[in-house]
């Protein structure tokens, strides 16, 4: 598992260089993380189906859930970068682990909806997390001053690249022990509840999270939006009007994809 | 007296000869680039202040020989600094200029300088947020979704390719629209910092929200339809089962109220809200 470890801590530490240091290039987006944890981690070649088809719903419910439309001032301080690579690689490394003791059926969608609790819990705590590395930001702001005064610029530089340095192993960090954590939980807690979770009860779960999810981006892209509302009349109909031109949905459903709707 | 307009406030003092001190080409591609990096050291109480300094000291090497000089100026920009991550170029193009012409001579105070940097980062940040974090984001992020479910499926035993498109089809529809603002930002802020109300207007930032928010709407309508198809809800089987069908969505619409009024109550808590959605799917869960 070390090398798993190993890959989940330096995504970690660059997506949290894309979330704070000001690259917003969007890698720290609940989707990203969890697609490329996806691409990274190999759980074994019996799981070559899941071990793509899981992280792409639990990034896809996590991007719902988690895309607020708040300014970042007024959020609370959750970490969206690590609840995709966490969440994900929670039900990756998992899935191969609990599976003698959880039920088949189940296997699919089971997973995504552990991953995105593990993703929601990982928001939270990395939130706190986060906030435990604040006051570092506020030394540093007097030592710079201090190196400006003295005219040391190179040393200003050094303390600048220690910054972004600092960020990107506090994330490699957290997102380490943040997956070791909730695995470990997680292969904890689940096999006294095996036999409570069946292939319907996660759908169950999987249903009121999308709903949730949806709610959330109804929120994010419609709800306040000038004219949103009719504007979101005119999707549904173009879209229905493309897919009875095609003549063929999209497979949405659950029976062929953990990405949709049981 | 126009309060974007630095000569106006700043002037003092005839500019006295000396050898000019000229800013190339490649020192704004470093700020540039540095600038990707501003948020590294991001506090309440300076928010982006030493990033500015740190992605302004190519141009301060530039124009001031003297050791003491340079860190004078780099002090001057340690301060308090808030903008949009995206927009900040066009304030460090603008700030390069007022330093080159204060080392060439030009009587620029540190406040004029200072105020002349709020008065261009305040309405950008205005601009930029809402465009950047409120409707870009969500709108990228409801393509890499709305991607998982329009892209095919890959036939038996072949690698599903959407773990990676679906993410790039997020990262490309934000960088599409950020990215040249962040590569012409720099250089555009450095021409036009004797008219920051040209530069301004030039960037069309509220005309584009608009578009993107329409977007953003659509997409959430196509978003929805697509959800529609895969549940099969508009074929005729749905009349002839309807108190079936009904149960079968019922998580659905239950976590879709929590989503709502959740949302409602507590826009900036999406995570909790998240949190409790999936905790009425497993007590339903439970009930069942």
């Amino acid at each position: 598992m070390l090398p798993e470890l190993l890959c989940i801590a330096v995504l970690g530490g660059i997506l949290a260089v894309d979330r704070v240091a000001g690259w917003s290039f969007m890698l720290s987006q609940p989707l990203v993380g969890a697609c490329l944890v996806g691409a990274l981690i190999r759980p074994g070649p019996e799981w070559e189906l899941w071990a793509l088809r899981v992280p792409i719903a639990v990034g896809a419910i996590l991007q719902l859930l988690l895309t607020n439309a708040s300014l970042p001032a007024a959020q609370r301080p959750h970490d969206t970068a690590g609840a995709g690579v966490i969440g994900s690689a929670v039900a990756l490394l998992g899935l191969a682990r609990l599976h003698p003791v959880l039920p088949i059926s189940a296997a699919g969608l089971l997973w995504v909806v552990v991953g995105v609790a593990a993703g929601l819990l990982a928001a939270v705590a990395g939130g706190w997390f986060a906030r435990l590395s604040g006051a570092s930001v506020a030394s540093a702001a007097n030592r710079a001053d201090a190196l400006a005064d003295q005219g040391a610029l190179g040393s200003f530089e050094r303390l600048y690249g220690g910054g972004l340095v600092r960020l990107f192993l506090g994330g490699a960090l957290w997102a380490w022990g943040g997956t070791l954590f909730l695995l470990g939980l997680a292969l904890w807690v689940l096999p006294y509840l095996a036999e409570t979770f069946t292939a319907r009860r996660a759908g169950i779960v999987f249903a009121a999270l999308l709903g949730a999810g949806l709610a959330a981006a109804f929120h994010a892209n419609v709800r306040r939006r000038a004219h949103g509302l009719r504007w979101a009349v005119l999707g549904v109909v173009v879209t229905f009007l493309l897919l009875r031109a095609f003549h063929a949905g999209p497979d949405v459903g659950a029976g062929d994809s953990p990405g949709g709707a049981p | 007296m126009n309060e974007l307009d630095p000569d106006a406030r700043v002037m003092r003092e005839p500019v006295i000869e000396r050898p000019p001190a000229a800013i190339r080409a490649g020192d704004l591609a470093r700020v540039a680039t540095r600038s990707l990096q501003i948020q590294a050291f991001l506090s309440p109480e300076r928010m982006q202040g030493l990033g500015f300094g740190f992605s302004l000291l190519p141009v301060i090497r530039r124009i001031y020989p003297d050791p003491k000089a340079r860190g004078v100026a780099l002090r001057r920009h340690l301060h308090y600094f808030a903008t949009h991550p995206v927009l900040a170029g066009f304030v460090l193009g603008a700030a390069a200029r007022l330093e080159e012409r204060r080392a060439n001579g030009a009587a620029l105070t540190d406040d004029g300088i200072d105020s002349y940097k709020r008065a261009l980062a305040s309405p950008l940040a205005a601009l930029g947020d809402p465009l950047f974090w409120v409707t870009l984001r969500p709108l990228a992020g409801l393509l890499g979704v709305i991607a998982v479910a329009v892209l095919p499926h890959p036939p038996e035993g072949e690698p599903d390719l959407r773990v990676l498109l679906c993410p790039l089809v997020l990262v490309l529809t934000y960088n599409a629209v950020a990215l040249p603002y962040r590569w012409i930002g720099v250089s555009r802020g450095y021409e036009h910092a004797d008219r920051p109300d040209v530069l301004l207007r030039s960037l069309r930032l509220a005309e584009l929200k608009t578009f993107l928010e329409r977007a953003g709407a659509f997409a959430f309508g196509g978003l929805l339809a697509l959800l529609a198809a895969g549940l099969d809800i508009p074929s005729s089987a749905w009349g002839r089962q309807a108190g079936g069908r009904v149960l079968e969505l019922t998580p659905l619409l239950l976590g879709g109220l929590v989503g709502f009024v959740g949302m409602r109550r507590w826009p900036a808590r999406s995570v909790e809200v998240g949190l409790a959605a999936l905790l009425a799917g497993a007590i339903l869960a439970a009930a069942r």
